[in-house]
């Protein structure tokens, strides 16, 4: 039953909590309360629904006068960033070191060649050539407060900036809220503040697998998409791209979910699973980590 | 690539605890300008500059600073009744003289003073259930300095739900008086051709003045809070203070008429306050946060041995808008019963009480203000405000009977005053 439909969220109750649905970052989220307190529930919305749309606004690369579009366009000057973004760039200077390089957020770029809309349409090689110069985290230099890179080089966000919303929220109501479970979702990114009362799992369900995970604790993240790809010759390509070669990762699952305390940290282990290749579900055995991998 | 050990994990979830660290902690220095202006109309006008510094360290320990320059220029009321015709008066310095016109309340003109405040603050939690706070605030302008200190313990009750707290201060002030402090209810000597010479004057100036005494005068407040969360929307916060002021404490600008029976003034007495004052004040404070607003009310009631008994109401409505933009109305209401010393005038022939003053601010008064802000916060945690405010101020009669030409002179003038501020946090 829907109770209020202001115009950032849709908060509806339920037997024994409340669900807050919103759409931010392209994707459906939601945020589910373990509570029968409506005005918590919705002070909490209100909290979680504005930290998504900062992060958002502040990082996407859609958006125009942002910071991610500053730094994108600065033609090789330096830009002044703030001590979120450089805790950004630091975790994914981790994450690329983690993977030999292949972890890279300068990546980005090299969607102009590829478009994943299931059609034989592959690009050329002299045009992922004319990109590929423009690739390659090493290139990017910043410090706490600056970041500065090549003209026409491009940090895309979108590889870490959901599962971070997501941990970010989830620190605001357990800050806001100690007691209560929270639960959120954007779009399939998901953390648990705490346990539920008697331990009952939230359900929540995976669209890439199909089935519905329950989760008690922790962080579920999910790198990979199903409808996005390429196939010609009945060789199939995945959208994920090696950032070395400009061409996608070969023999990727399509899809991969993870499970780890944060949605940060799930989220990278998924990704970087995907970019082991054929070599994706020996990764996750050996991080010793839940996950769940579909394979088409 | 290099995928295949579990240490990857351990590195990653180590840089995932300090990408999310500190997100609920405010980095780097908060700064707060802003620029006033208060105007009297025809009397004291104001302009006063403020810029604050904040900061916010890990673990909840904060710095906060602030420097204030404030620059008056204009006239003030000097505690003379007004005249069916034009009085003249000594300036404070005794070099030279200003005039009241007819039925005109008397203003010494040569009030301009530049006021700088500098204070700094420093407050943490110890340990998990308490925290503390110390501070000091040094002020100077041109006859008046002030040191003052302060200190507070707090202690977290109920899941941090209910704070008490004890906070200690103590002020020295000093006062270097233009021309000197002069002698309690003393009389204002007046040039008008009676001295043979400057020298003579000077004299008879110079005999008014205090040559010991004490000059300065030490402040003492202790404060006892409790600040309690009603729920997520509501908060309270209830103090009761003390404050003990032992020194100094007359105007020595500041006159009482002394009148004959037909209400003409034959002299200006200097005014005389006791060199102690006790107070008590109770303040209780409401705030609720709202859907999109919150609303903010707080009564304060303060008593002294000087007999003054305040009652303050006070409170704020502050609506947030689209955009990011909120409006804030203001309104504020304020009376006062008079000190026990206060008079309009003394009466010629009477015995001199042992304090006497004219002062309207420590007289039966009633203000109040009208307000409104409005302010945008910006991308980056920006923001900018601005405040109009209306200032009322109505002295109103003690009952003293006004004789001869008091009857048609305005005793009790009152005053309007216009506060205009910009602020930008950035």
């Amino acid at each position: 039953m829907a109770i209020r439909a202001l115009k950032n969220y849709e908060l509806s109750r339920h037997n024994s909590y409340f669900s807050a649905k919103f759409h931010a970052m392209a994707s459906p989220c939601e945020l589910l309360f373990d509570t029968r307190d409506q005005s918590l529930a919705e002070w909490l919305s209100e909290k979680g629904v504005a930290e998504v749309q900062r992060i958002e606004e502040k990082f996407s690369r859609y958006a125009k006068n942002n910071l991610c579009f500053a730094i994108n366009n600065a033609d090789g000057a330096p830009v002044e960033i703030d001590d979120e973004c450089y805790r950004l760039l630091s975790f994914a200077q981790t994450c690329y070191e983690l993977s030999e390089g292949m972890f890279d957020l300068t990546s980005g770029v090299l969607r102009r060649a590829w478009k994943f809309d299931c059609s034989d349409r592959l690009p050329q090689q002299h045009q992922i050539d004319d990109l590929l110069p423009l690739v390659g985290w090493e290139k990017v230099r910043f410090t706490d407060r600056h970041i500065q890179m090549q003209p026409g080089m491009e940090v895309d966000f979108g590889g870490i900036g959901k599962e971070y919303a997501v941990s970010s929220v989830s620190d605001i109501c357990l800050h806001h809220a100690p007691n209560v479970s929270v639960l959120v979702n954007l779009g399939g990114d998901i953390q648990v503040t705490k346990p539920r009362e008697r331990n009952l799992p939230w359900r929540v369900g995976i669209e890439n697998h199909k089935q519905v995970i329950p989760i008690i604790q922790g962080a579920l993240a999910t790198s990979g998409d199903a409808k996005r790809y390429l196939l010609k010759n009945g060789k199939r390509y995945g959208h994920i791209l090696n950032p070395k070669t400009g061409w996608p990762i070969r023999n990727a699952p399509s899809s991969v979910t993870t499970h780890a305390p944060l949605c940060v940290q799930a989220g990278c282990l998924a990704t970087l699973a995907l970019l082991s290749g054929k070599e994706a579900e020996q990764f996750l055995k050996n991080q010793d980590v839940k996950y769940w991998c579909t394979r088409t | 690539m290099q995928l295949k050990k579990t240490s990857i994990k351990k590195a990653l979830f180590a840089a995932s605890c300090s990408l999310l660290a500190g997100n609920s902690v405010a980095k780097d220095w908060d700064f707060d300008a802003a620029l006033m202006y208060y105007g009297e109309s025809d009397r004291v006008q104001a302009i006063e500059g403020i810029f604050k510094a904040n900061r916010t360290l890990k673990d909840d320990r904060e710095f906060s600073s602030k420097l204030v320059v404030d620059s008056l220029t204009g006239a003030s009321a000097n505690g003379a009744v007004p005249q069916t015709s034009a009085q003249t008066f000594t300036t404070p310095s005794g070099n030279g003289q200003y005039t009241a016109g007819a039925g005109e309340t008397p203003l010494d003109d040569s009030f301009l003073d530049t006021r700088v405040q500098v204070a700094a603050q420093w407050s943490q939690p110890l340990g998990e259930k308490y925290i503390v706070s110390t501070g000091a605030n040094f002020s100077n302008e041109y006859d008046y300095q002030s040191a003052a200190f302060n200190s507070s313990i707090g202690r977290y009750l109920n899941n941090k739900n209910t704070t008490v707290s004890l906070g200690l201060s103590y002020a020295m002030d000093s006062v270097d008086a233009v021309g000197g402090r002069p002698v309690g209810l003393s009389t204002m000597v007046v040039d008008e051709g009676q001295f043979a010479n400057a020298e003579a004057f000077q004299a008879a100036f110079d005999a008014t003045r205090q040559s010991g005494g004490e000059d300065g005068k030490d402040t003492v407040d202790v404060v006892l809070g409790l600040t309690q969360v009603i729920n997520r929307r509501w908060i309270t916060q209830f103090n009761i203070s003390l404050s003990e002021v032992d020194g100094y404490l007359t105007d020595p600008y500041k006159v009482v008429s002394q009148v004959d029976t037909s209400g003409l003034s034959v002299n200006q007495l200097y005014e005389n306050r006791p060199g102690t004052r006790s107070k008590q004040a109770f303040f209780a404070q409401s705030k609720y946060h709202f859907e999109k607003s919150v609303w903010d009310i707080s009564y304060r009631l303060t008593n002294d041995d000087w007999g003054i008994q305040s009652h303050t109401i006070e409170s704020r409505y502050h609506f947030l808008l689209s955009n990011n933009r909120y409006i804030e109305p203001h309104v504020r209401f304020y009376q006062q019963s008079e000190a026990d010393f206060y008079t309009p005038f003394l009466r010629e022939g009477e015995s001199l009480p042992e304090f006497a003053s004219a002062d309207y601010r420590i007289g039966k008064l009633n203000t109040y203000t009208l307000g409104v802000k409005y302010g945008k916060k910006l991308e980056n945690g920006r923001e900018y405000g601005v405040r109009l405010e209306y200032y009322s101020q109505a002295p109103q009669s003690v009952g003293v009977e006004p004789l001869g030409q008091l009857e048609s002179l305005d005793l009790y003038p009152s005053l309007d005053a216009v506060i205009l501020q910009f602020d930008y946090k950035f």
